[in-house]
């Protein structure tokens, strides 16, 4: 039922409807023979994330231009596009830190234009390449801090914390400093930072960069976890490969403007190719010219 | 403002603060440790110079009178024959030459005048201080010959003295270090609340620009104005630390290490009431200033790098006025530099320590400085808040 958007009757002379509030009052009431037809969004799952002709200047440079999609409770979304893209520029946005030069995103229907306190407050975000940990505290201060700023305290906040410790297998360095971690150790704490206060919807951009084989399968073990929990997540990513495992759904992103939105079965059977990478670079190239 | 953020957001800046060994360095080991070493060290250097300047006192005579007598009465002086006595000199082997013509007595006790050439090394101070001893000499035995013309003539030292003057020292011992503090502390305690939170600036939003944390920071549901606030307060502390560190060690010099004022007896009992509440005052606006004006460079900078090319600015406009004010006594200080800004704070200072506080200059001082607070954090949190300030 979480993804029931609302319902029609198609009775013999009318048609009704309503929101599910309705729905259980028309059921209540002992209606007559009525065919139920529950109307959901087209995947079945309503969007979490919208993005709506989204554009992004820097003076007299357009970053982002008219960028559109939507991405739905619960799915794992894919941006693709290669560095400059445009990909950065538009989780930028989304999580509240650069403003839209035109057009505006939703995140949990919140604008994060004229609500970007309710915005960050449902979103947690993980920048890649330098994944911006204070090396001077240990792992478990980086978390509290991110946790206490999201309003955890006490024994919630330390609970919260072991619990991301077990899941993200850092129990042997949780209470060294930051500073002297590998890559992969310190993706971990960056994860458990971003996860803290349990969002619903989690932006990763690029989150694999610089991670080793064996360190970026444990980032993609962990985002089918939680996707598995019904998290919303947008992922950002150069790597065709990689996407194509995590997404349901993907976008292609190039010179600011979206080449491409929505399955990667689609994408094939509308280019005509199997391989991806072939796939995206036939569309750059497209883009070029 | 959620005072809860603030404060975890202040606590977690002076953690990282406290445990990185740039700031540590920047904020305590310098006063606390170098600038009492590098007083020491000079001190200890000029104490020396000194003590060997007087303890041995090579002097060449050329000539034959009584003078020689007087010279040799000197403490120290010891009277040589080298060979060559001008290449003796400028090697440092002699302090002085004293040439005495011919008939230098007999001329004197005739009445007439004689001239006496000493030559002397002015670049070499233990021969500047052999001069002094030879004037000494001169002026002993001049007095001599004075006294002997005086009585030949029937008259007393009075005739050619009719004024005897005896001076007293109005000021206090403590008003006398006050005085001697007041040159030194108000130059140091600027310094200090100018670079000591140099380290701290530079890394609370360049340095974690850098980093990407500041980043990651904006994302959560916090407004801008409460990170900045809290940084401001991070730095501030740290300048005071470093300010207070600077006032703990000058403080340890002047009261047992070689610099120790003869004669007096440091000790602030000269800062009364009146003078302390000002002086705390002045520091704590000064550290705003000062944690503002880097905090507006740290974010105008794209690195850490950038940001420490910028604060020097900061040290440099902070010594100008300090300097400038060192040498002038409140009374002297011109109105117009209870206006200007830094210059209010150190004039304030100097005030303070002469235990002169005039409410006057107090209001403006301390009123045009809370403007000028005003005005850099104001323009800071304005900078702050543009997204493009604090996203490399």
């Amino acid at each position: 039922m979480r993804n029931l958007q609302g319902f029609s009757f198609i009775c013999p002379y009318t048609v009704l409807s309503g929101d599910i509030g309705q729905l259980i009052s028309y059921i209540m009431d002992d209606k007559p023979n009525i065919l139920v037809v529950l109307l959901v969004d087209q995947k079945g799952e309503q969007s979490v994330i919208e993005v709506d002709q989204v554009s992004k200047r820097f003076g007299n440079v357009a970053a982002v231009r008219n960028v559109t999609f939507s991405v739905s409770s619960g799915e794992v979304y894919g941006l693709l596009g290669e560095n400059g893209a445009g990909k950065t520029t538009t989780m930028r946005m989304m999580a509240t830190i650069l403003q839209p030069t035109e057009g505006d995103i939703r995140i949990g229907g919140y604008s994060v234009r004229t609500q970007p306190v309710e915005v960050r407050r449902r979103i947690g975000i993980l920048f890649g390449g330098d994944v911006g940990l204070y090396n001077r505290l240990t792992a478990r201060e980086n978390i509290a801090y991110f946790g206490r700023l999201y309003g955890l305290t006490g024994p919630r906040l330390d609970q919260r914390i072991d619990q991301l410790s077990r899941m993200l297998q850092m129990e042997a360095f949780i209470d060294r400093r930051v500073g002297g971690f590998s890559r992969g150790m310190k993706q971990k704490v960056a994860i458990a930072r971003t996860l803290v206060h349990d969002p619903d919807v989690i932006l990763l951009d690029e989150p694999t960069t610089g991670l080793d084989v064996t360190a970026a399968n444990m980032f993609r073990r962990m985002v089918t976890m939680l996707r598995e929990e019904g998290k919303t997540i947008l992922f950002s990513s150069h790597n065709m490969g990689e996407i194509e495992k995590l997404c349901s759904r993907i976008a292609i992103i190039h010179k600011g403007s979206i080449r491409y939105a929505g399955t990667v079965a689609a994408l094939r059977e509308r280019c005509g190719m199997n391989d991806l990478d072939d796939i995206f670079m036939a569309m750059v190239e497209e883009g070029r010219h | 403002m959620d005072r809860n953020v603030v404060w975890t957001i202040f606590a977690k800046e002076m953690l990282d603060l406290l445990r990185d060994r740039k700031t540590l360095i920047g904020t305590f080991l310098i006063p606390l440790v170098v600038i009492p070493f590098v007083f020491f060290l000079l001190s200890m250097s000029y104490s020396n110079v000194e003590k060997e300047a007087r303890s041995y006192v090579p002097i060449a005579v050329e000539g034959t009178s009584k003078l020689v007598d007087h010279l040799r009465s000197q403490p120290g002086v010891r009277i040589l024959s080298p060979d060559r006595p001008m290449e003796a000199l400028k090697a440092g082997e002699l302090r002085a030459i004293v040439t005495i013509p011919d008939h230098f007595d007999q001329v004197l006790r005739s009445g007439g005048r004689v001239q006496l050439h000493v030559a002397y090394d002015n670049t070499n101070q233990k021969s500047v201080y052999a001069k002094s001893v030879i004037d000494s000499a001169v002026q002993q035995y001049s007095s001599d010959i004075v006294s002997m013309r005086l009585r030949q003539a029937g008259l007393s030292v009075e005739a050619i003295e009719p004024i005897e003057t005896t001076y007293e020292n109005a000021a206090s011992d403590e008003r006398q270090t006050g005085g001697i503090l007041a040159g030194i502390i108000p130059l140091m305690v600027v310094l200090s609340l100018a670079s000591g939170g140099v380290a701290a600036a530079t890394d609370l939003v360049a340095g974690e620009k850098e980093r990407g944390t500041l980043e990651s920071l904006l994302t959560t549901p916090i407004a801008a104005n409460q990170i900045l606030t809290a940084k401001l307060l991070a730095v501030m502390v740290m300048s005071c630390i470093s300010a207070t560190a600077s006032l703990l060690s000058l403080s340890f010099v002047f009261r047992w290490g070689p610099l120790k004022v003869d004669g007096t007896d440091l000790s602030f009992g000269f800062l009364s009431p009146a003078s302390l509440a000002v002086l705390a005052a002045t520091i704590v606006l000064l550290a705003a200033l000062f944690a503002g004006l880097e905090l507006t460079l740290s974010t105008v900078a794209k690195s850490f790098k950038e940001g420490q090319t910028y604060m020097t600015g900061v040290v440099i406009l902070a010594m100008i006025p300090s300097y400038m004010l060192m040498p002038i006594h409140p009374v002297d200080i011109p109105a117009l530099y209870y206006v200007l800004p830094v210059f209010n704070g150190v004039a304030l200072c100097k005030e303070a320590f002469y235990g002169e506080v005039d409410p006057l200059h107090t209001l403006v001082g301390l009123g045009t400085s809370l403007l000028y607070v005003t005005a850099i954090i104001a323009a800071t949190a304005r900078l702050f808040r543009r997204e493009g300030a604090v996203v490399r």
